[in-house]
């Protein structure tokens, strides 16, 4: 069930199997991300990997004493490049990994064209995802939905890499839909569909009981992807914006130049590993010990290494102390930009409001504190859409509901018409006409008593009241209490027992703190393993733009800033 | 911070208890940590306890299941499982196999084949016309005559059936007049029409009348391509293209050099050539890319062997030869230089040429150097220095104490454990009572679980595994006795009665074991020490010449007498007498010996002396100081020293790249590489005729590998070498059978 080691065996495999010798990578620009997630640079070059290059590039020069690798996906596209590239071979060999299924035609359109009998290889490994945790992938698909259904383009691929996930996993699953979701039921019909249509591939060994598919909307829960995240990872990613485990950290003032682009993945960063869901202040203390462990080690000066026997111990030391000298400079970096970014922009204040607006029930609190936030001449203008966005969420419908006079305050603030706008297209996107499930307000009595025991126990964490929905719905499948009515099975066949193997897959992607919620649950659940997968992984600048795909000109711009 | 990753809402004192061993209580930090940790330290007891204790285990049947289940549950559960309410972290989730896979080979390849015997017939047809349009003398025949010749070739198609030239579509007329392809007989207008040059026929034409031709071919005129350079293949391949075009406008009529063609043909063709030059050239950086990894591959091979040596000399121990040691470390280094110096001349491939290389090959150049520095930092600076000799005296006798010690600590534990043993007889109903021995535990199914409490309590002190053994069943009786079951106390008591009787021998043929290793010991350190009045031994760095001549020729005799190998390194590196400054080689022994030069220094240093002293051998003494080892390095002999090995490679990496097909530019030609000669296993059968005793070891596993290769090889579909393979795995279970007949 690891999707990061599923990755990882196909591409080892793929080395593997061309033998010694100097090899060339070929990928697509998707694939290429789905490479460098799982696998470094230095790691691959191990295995006698000196080029990577994309099949479309044109700046490729015929080198015959290499073995092509060729890890695409079956786009037409590709396959017209590939079968140019054996018309006129640039490398000896080439062994040809489709990342999912490929039709026969094209099989043959490809033999056709090698002339020179260079192909030695043609398959089909299911990488076609983005692992970036060994429970959570990513499709990295942006603008899934046109309106209430999905955009007709995006949902093959959604499908592809959903069905390609399965494959990596072994898993056959049955699948569950969130009712009133009508992309969810497409998404869940369209991987049935090829279950089906590839029934010798879904072919694996029986398990006692069946894994299963679980396909949730975003729009179910929009208030999650708003929220200001305090653990590590999901922190990177809500204010520096990780891309396929990479944070750009050029805007970062003073940075040095090797530090421009990190790589933060916990398979090869020990110290990222173990600190990745801990929470802000957390990591504060043991980026300080990480220090102080450095500082032990840093041979200081030349005084100290005049004998013999610490020279020696620098030298046995020596790759360990470089290899530890990148992480503390990097996790040093990147903390201190993330505290710099949060006292800049308040963000401490800012949370507790979100907090307290997505958890608690006292209007007229909350809307004293959303005003007296926007007030703050410090607040970033993210920060103050998001404010507003979240109480016109959660007081959509309240008799005294104040949005109007917040979108003036918006307004006054000068924030762009862009941005105001979204406020009124988020609340069409996850208001309470959308919602299947009650994100807000509980209203069956075991629910209430929990809310109230919540009350009494008091909040430990202010900063981290929030639980995702997602968490609810999970709690109530692994305990087989999901309501079927709500989450129908595709099909007549409904599980009896209680789920082991989950996948659940959230259209209009997922959120870390959504994977923080999994990977706890995963701990603490005996015998049950859950991965998590999402069109994307969100933070709230990428979610402002859900729905409006065709502004992906404007999330770069938003970017840049 | 390396405590696994511990939950958010815990506390890390909590999580520290998750990694405890479950023998030694010792805390580790990770889950993989303590694996390891269990795995090295604990496994022994698994492997002490030796078949008479497990036989003794079956015997208590019920209680054997319970017993083991226990152990298998302290092994998983107890380090990870159990611990986080029953959950798993995903970052610990069991290894899986390989995702689905699909593979299309067979249908590409049917597709493939179809489609590739008309290509290569229609290849085949082209060569033959050529070869027959270039059979006669051109030069000394006038235009019509070679036009009929021409004709007869191939049919040319009728003028009248083409009004518009097939490529460009321009009309044909008195100006735009019709040309016929001397190859295929197609009719094309002048602007299509391509020209083979006569040389460049010839050379596709017969690959062994090229060498004849192409001096011989007019040198004014277009080069041929082979001939344009090794290196820049791209560069004059693109040359002569342009070359053939410019030939085609110059001239108009004259057809005594040339040969036309249409577009289509003259591209086959150029491919084709491509081909065959390609098929003969191996670029340099492939040769060079092949000999660093075949240090590499010698590195990965030595450094373990090493660092297993050094650890233990540095131990004091005595089981190598302080010398040997010495000589593997130097090979080792000098391995690296090697990769050094391979990976940069690799990098710097072709930088001087004027057409600067395409920048991806220079950045593949780059990144082999870069893989070669990261393979160099990684190994070489874990690889630790030998003791210098006197401090490996002093190790030895530290050493010898410590053995001393710890028979004594042997012994008395012995004794405390007879005596703890007759204590916990006496003890016991007294500890059932205090409630300090677990209650047995009675769960439905099962009965009673003997839970071993003597394992946690005093695991750190009885370090023997017999000991733990049998406080363990001792414990187990306990609890049974506890429990009512009679027929088990029986049982258990006999098998502790067994196991007692075992510890006793045990400890007697330990003991005496030891005192014999003593004796031996003593009588080994007698001859170092006797060594060592010799002056030329004890290396102070104010020696004269003379004698450190004579500790190297000890040490090419020692080395002489250890492997042939380490004798040519030995003579090479030793310098005639006289005529060479007396440079101390102690450091090659002694890394550490001077006190102001750093370690990273030293050992940089050791090989380049090595090297120098080696080209001294041959070279003049004047430039001994200002020698730049690397360069030398490359021209000059290392080659040579290493040219044996990697000609024997080269075999073995054909073989394996023989699967990749036609067109690889590491192996010479199809079937090249099952040539009786070339074939690896031949030489193997061979030399098992010559020697007379083969280790049967290794026969079989060699006949494990052909039968691998010869799945493999079905598998691909090479029926031919299969039955090569099959014969060769013939021929040795043939050998096999004649040596298990043998009488030992």
């Amino acid at each position: 069930m690891n999707v990061t080691l599923a990755v990882k065996q196909y591409v080892s495999k793929m080395i593997e199997n061309s033998g010694p010798g100097m090899k060339v990578l070929l990928m697509d620009k998707e694939t290429t991300s789905i490479v460098s997630v799982v696998y470094t640079q230095s790691e691959i070059l191990q295995k006698e990997v000196y080029l990577f290059e994309r099949i479309d590039s044109q700046n490729r020069d015929s080198m015959k004493h290499l073995k092509a690798i060729c890890f695409l996906r079956p786009t037409k596209e590709n396959v017209e490049n590939l079968i140019q590239e054996l018309r006129r071979p640039k490398y000896s060999v080439y062994f040809i990994y489709f990342s999912n299924v490929i039709s026969k035609s094209e099989i043959k359109a490809l033999a056709e064209a090698d002339e020179q009998e260079v192909v030695a290889e043609v398959q089909e490994f299911y990488g076609d995802f983005v692992a970036l945790n060994p429970h959570l992938f990513s499709l990295n698909l942006q603008g899934v939905s046109r309106g209430r259904s999905w955009e007709p383009s995006i949902l093959p691929r959604a499908t592809q890499g959903l069905t390609s996930v399965l494959l990596a996993l072994k898993k056959c699953p049955m699948i569950r839909y969130q009712l009133s979701s009508d992309m969810s039921k497409r998404l869940a019909e369209c991987v049935k569909q090829i279950i089906t249509k590839e029934y010798e591939l879904f072919d694996f060994r029986k398990t006692e009981v069946p894994p299963l598919l679980l396909i949730l909307d975003r729009s179910d829960d929009a208030i999650t992807p708003l929220l200001n995240q305090w653990t590590y990872q999901a922190m990177v990613h809500e204010l520096l914006g990780l891309n396929n485990n990479r944070i750009d950290l050029s805007r970062v003032p003073g940075i040095s130049k090797d530090l421009r682009e990190v790589v933060l993945s916990a398979e090869n960063d020990e110290f990222y590993a173990n600190n990745l869901y801990l929470n802000f202040g957390e990591i504060g203390t043991n980026i300080k010990n990480l220090m102080e462990d450095f500082q032990k080690k840093k041979p200081k000066g030349q005084q100290k290494l005049e004998s013999i026997s610490d020279m020696k111990a620098f030298v046995d030391n020596y790759p360990q102390f470089k290899k530890m000298s990148g992480t503390v400079s990097k996790h040093v970096t990147v903390v201190g930009e993330l505290s710099r970014l949060v006292s800049e922009r308040c963000l401490m204040e800012v949370s507790e409001v979100e907090q307290e607006l997505a958890c608690q029930n006292d209007h007229s609190n909350a809307q004293q504190n959303v005003r007296r936030l926007l007030q703050n001449p410090r607040l970033a203008e993210v920060d103050a859409v998001r404010l507003v966005m979240l109480y016109a969420l959660r007081y959509e419908r309240h008799s005294n509901s104040i949005l109007p006079s917040l979108l003036d305050e918006l307004q006054r603030k000068g924030v762009s018409e862009r941005y105001r706008k979204m406020v009124q297209s988020m609340v069409e996107y996850g208001g309470k006409r959308v919602r299947g499930s009650d994100l807000i307000t509980p209203t069956d009595a075991v629910a209430i008593t929990k809310q109230f025991f919540k009350g009494l126990k008091g909040v430990e964490n202010v900063y981290a009241q929030h639980q995702p929905l997602l968490h609810e719905t999970l709690d109530q499948l692994i305990k087989g209490k999901l309501k079927d009515s709500q989450f129908p099975y595709l099909g007549p066949n409904a599980l009896r027992d209680r789920p082991q193997d989950i996948i659940v897959f959230m259209i209009g992607g997922a959120t870390y703190e959504e994977a923080l919620t999994v990977y706890n649950l995963n701990r603490t659940m005996p015998g049950v393993r859950i991965v998590l997968g999402g069109t994307t992984i969100h933070n709230t600048k990428r979610f402002f733009f859900i729905k409006n795909q065709s502004r992906s000109t404007v999330y770069g711009k938003l970017k840049n800033k | 911070m390396a405590s696994g990753y511990p939950p958010s809402l815990e506390g890390p004192v909590e999580v520290k208890e998750g990694f405890l061993c479950p023998l030694c209580l010792k805390d580790l930090q990770s889950f993989y940590q303590l694996q390891d940790h269990y795995e090295e330290e604990h496994s022994e007891d698994v492997r002490h306890v030796p078949g008479q204790l497990k036989s003794l285990v079956q015997k208590v049947k019920k209680a054997k299941d319970k017993l083991l289940k226990q152990d298998g549950d302290d092994r998983n559960e107890s380090s990870y499982e159990s611990f986080y309410c029953g959950g798993v972290d995903p970052y610990m989730w069991e290894p899986q196999e390989l995702g689905a896979t699909r593979s299309h080979l067979d249908i590409f390849k049917k597709h493939r084949a179809a489609r590739i015997d008309h290509y290569v017939i229609e290849a085949n047809k082209r060569i033959i016309r050529l070869e027959k349009l270039t059979s006669f003398d051109r030069t000394n025949m006038d235009a019509g005559k070679i036009r009929a010749m021409e004709k007869s070739v191939v049919s040319w198609v009728n003028d009248s059936d083409v009004p518009f030239c097939p490529d460009c579509g321009g009309k044909f007329n008195i100006r735009n007049r019709r040309h016929h392809c001397r190859l295929c007989g197609s009719i094309m207008c002048s602007k299509c029409m391509e020209f083979i040059p006569l040389p460049v026929a010839y050379k596709l034409t017969s690959g062994t009348r090229e060498a004849l031709c192409v001096p011989a071919g007019s040198p004014g005129q277009t080069q041929p391509p082979g001939a344009a350079g090794p290196a820049g293949q791209p560069a004059s391949r693109r040359g002569s293209i342009t070359s053939l075009s410019s030939v085609s406008s110059v001239l108009e009529e004259k057809d005594d050099d040339r040969i036309r063609c249409c577009r289509h043909c003259m591209d086959a063709l150029l491919k084709q050539q491509e081909k065959l030059e390609e098929k003969d050239h191996v670029p340099d950086i492939v040769k060079l890319y092949e000999k660093l990894r075949l240090c590499m591959d010698q590195v990965n091979k030595k450094a373990p062997e090493y660092i297993r040596m050094a650890e233990s000399l540095n131990a004091g121990e005595t089981a190598y030869n302080l010398d040997i040691a010495g000589g593997l470390r130097t090979e080792v280094q000098k391995y690296y230089e090697l990769i050094d110096a391979l990976s940069k001349k690799i990098l710097t491939l072709g930088m001087k040429e004027d057409p600067q290389p395409h920048p991806k090959t220079l950045q593949l150049q780059r990144m082999v150097r870069y893989t070669a520095t990261l393979f160099i930092q990684e190994k070489l600076l874990g690889l630790m220095s030998l003791p210098t000799k006197e401090k490996y005296e002093e190790l030895k006798e530290k050493w010898k104490e410590e053995q001393e010690r710890r028979l004594q600590q042997e012994r008395q534990a012995a004794s405390e454990a007879q005596k703890r043993r007759s204590e916990l007889e006496k003890n016991r109903p007294r500890l059932a009572a205090n409630g300090d021995a677990r209650p047995a535990r009675i769960t439905k199914g099962v009965g009673w679980l003997p839970s071993s409490d003597a394992v946690h309590r005093g695991g750190g002190e009885l370090d023997d595994p017999l000991l733990q053994q049998i406080s363990n069943i001792e414990s187990f009786l306990r609890q049974a006795r506890a429990a009512g079951r009679l027929d088990e106390v029986a049982t258990l008591e006999d098998n502790l009665r067994q196991l007692l009787d075992e510890y006793d021998l045990q400890q007697t043929s330990h003991a005496i074991l030891l005192s014999q290793q003593l004796a031996q010991e003593e009588s080994l350190q007698q001859e170092p020490r006797q060594r060592s009045r010799n002056p030329g031994f004890a290396v102070q760095g104010g020696e004269d010449g003379d004698d450190d001549d004579e500790e190297q020729q000890r040490d090419v005799r020692s080395k002489h007498s250890e492997s042939p190998k380490m004798q040519t390194l030995a003579i090479k590196s030793f310098p005639p007498l006289g005529e060479s400054p007396p440079t101390t080689d102690a450091p090659s022994l002694n890394p550490f010996d001077e006190e102001d030069s750093t370690p990273l220094e030293e050992e940089r240093s050791n090989p380049f002396t090595e090297e120098i002293q080696k080209e001294q051998a041959s070279a003049t003494p004047r430039d001994k100081r200002e020698y730049n080892p690397f360069e030398e390095e490359e021209d000059a002999s290392t080659w040579e020293v290493g040219a044996n090995p990697f000609e024997e490679d080269d075999d073995d990496d054909e073989e394996d790249d023989d699967e990749f097909g036609t067109g690889n530019p590491f192996q010479e030609g199809p079937g090249h590489a099952h040539t009786a000669s070339t074939n690896p296993f031949d030489d193997d059968n061979d030399a098992s005729v010559s020697y007379e005793v083969i280790e049967e070891e290794l026969l079989l596993q060699q006949i494990d590998n052909i039968r691998a290769y010869i799945f493999d090889a079905k598998r691909s579909g090479r029926s031919d070498e299969v039955e090569l393979l099959a014969e060769n795995l013939r021929d040795l279970q043939r050998t096999l059978q004649e040596q298990k007949r043998k009488p030992r």
